[in-house]
């Protein structure tokens, strides 16, 4: 599914920014140009976050405490409920995300199940489905998914009835055409 | 059947930019969700953040198929119209209603009665069909999206980046396009527009 090739050993590069003394989000399983490497850690602060660079892919499963986002490519679930998760546009990621709020700026191929909002910027390619409180996408993005949100109350409009028993009555529109009208054309 | 549009013929309406308008068929369609609150929905039209948080809420699952963009990116890369119905690879039976918004008028007779039968199967019993469709344009080339607003205010915004050819058709050879389908209740509006609702049989 991803077009960029795997890189190698030397590729491990994980660029961790303000990775300060106070907590550690834990990488299960992960490898690099198909070497597994256990019980990796990746350092950030609970309130900042974390970015995966470009040269970097990443297979397993992460979970942890602290924000994350993918600037390289990312094979495998993500569960960081109660944090934010980002694709930036460079950004592959293909598994289930679990995360507060989700941002998706690149190519993400998969279920993402957010507590907060999902936003799909326009550079964004999704394909998967969306379970989320809200969602913003932006004209433009490639989206083919499915989406569950919050259901709202539904309120009956009574209008709708009277007007569309009586032509032309309300609103702006001209007319009603009967079905056997319509199919007669013009 | 289908004529390409005549520019000279259309300076009695607004751009699209001014166009807004109540819809009742929308109305029509969510009273409908109303009553069946567990519907699955697919929408193929432009990708819009308001419709999509409008049909996600009044129904269980919205699916979202922008086949607008994906036609678009299509011609660019010289691929037949014919093509792009690859993605529409849903199930039978699978929808209680389908948007296709103003998809019809930018394929030829050809490809929109492939979509009508793709629609036919796809869509469940009794299912609902959504079809808008402009009666004349200022800019016949211009691609916008219906965005939904307050109280089923309809608005159009343009999407430059789309580039898609305009079939115009009077309404029997609109109809007829979709002989699988009866006609639940057609509307026309003083901004240009047509909106038909389409029930499978």
């Amino acid at each position: 599914m991803f077009k960029q090739g795997k890189k190698s050993k030397t590729d491990l590069k994980l660029d961790v920014e303000n990775d300060s003394t106070t907590d550690s989000t834990a990488v299960s399983k992960k490898t690099v140009g198909g070497k597994e490497l256990s019980h990796g850690s990746i350092n950030s602060s609970n309130s900042e976050k974390t970015t995966i660079g470009e040269n970097i892919i990443i297979e397993g499963i992460v979970r942890g405490a602290g924000n994350l986002i993918i600037e390289g490519v990312m094979k495998g679930d993500v569960k960081i409920e109660k944090h934010n998760f980002e694709v930036g546009p460079k950004g592959r990621v293909e598994g289930e995300i679990r995360a507060n709020d989700v941002v998706i700026s690149g190519l993400l191929h998969g279920k993402v199940n957010a507590q907060g909002m999902v936003e799909i910027t326009k550079d964004a390619d999704f394909y998967g489905s969306i379970k989320a409180n809200s969602i913003s996408i932006e004209d433009g993005a490639f989206f083919k998914g499915e989406i569950e949100l919050g259901l709202q109350p539904h309120k009956k409009n009574d209008l709708v009835d009277k007007q569309i028993n009586k032509t032309g009555s309300k609103g702006e529109h001209v007319s009603i055409i009967p079905p056997v009208e319509a199919s007669k054309g013009k | 059947m289908d004529t390409n549009f005549d520019r000279s013929s259309a300076n009695t309406y607004p751009n699209s930019d001014s166009i807004a308008y109540t819809s009742k068929t929308l109305q029509l369609i969510v009273d409908t969700f109303g009553q069946q609150r567990n519907a699955l929905v697919l929408d193929v039209g432009i990708v819009c953040s308001e419709n999509i948080n409008f049909f996600a809420r009044q129904v269980q699952r919205l699916y979202v198929c922008d086949i607008f963009t994906r036609l678009d990116q299509d011609r660019h890369k010289g691929m037949e119209t014919k093509c792009v119905w690859r993605h529409l690879d849903y199930t039978p039976n699978s929808f209680d209603a389908i948007n296709l918004w103003d998809l019809v008028e930018h394929i030829d007779d050809s490809e929109a009665k492939k979509l009508t039968e793709i629609c036919r199967i796809m869509l469940k019993r009794d299912g609902l069909l959504f079809i808008t469709d402009f009666e004349k344009k200022t800019v016949p080339h211009e691609v916008s999206s219906f965005v939904i607003g307050n109280d089923f205010r309809l608005s159009l915004r343009p999407q430059t980046n789309l580039h898609l050819p305009w079939y115009y058709r009077h309404n029997r050879a609109l109809i007829s396009l979709f002989t699988p389908f009866s006609v639940v209740k057609s509307f026309r509006y003083r901004n240009g527009i047509r909106e038909f609702l389409f029930q499978q049989e």
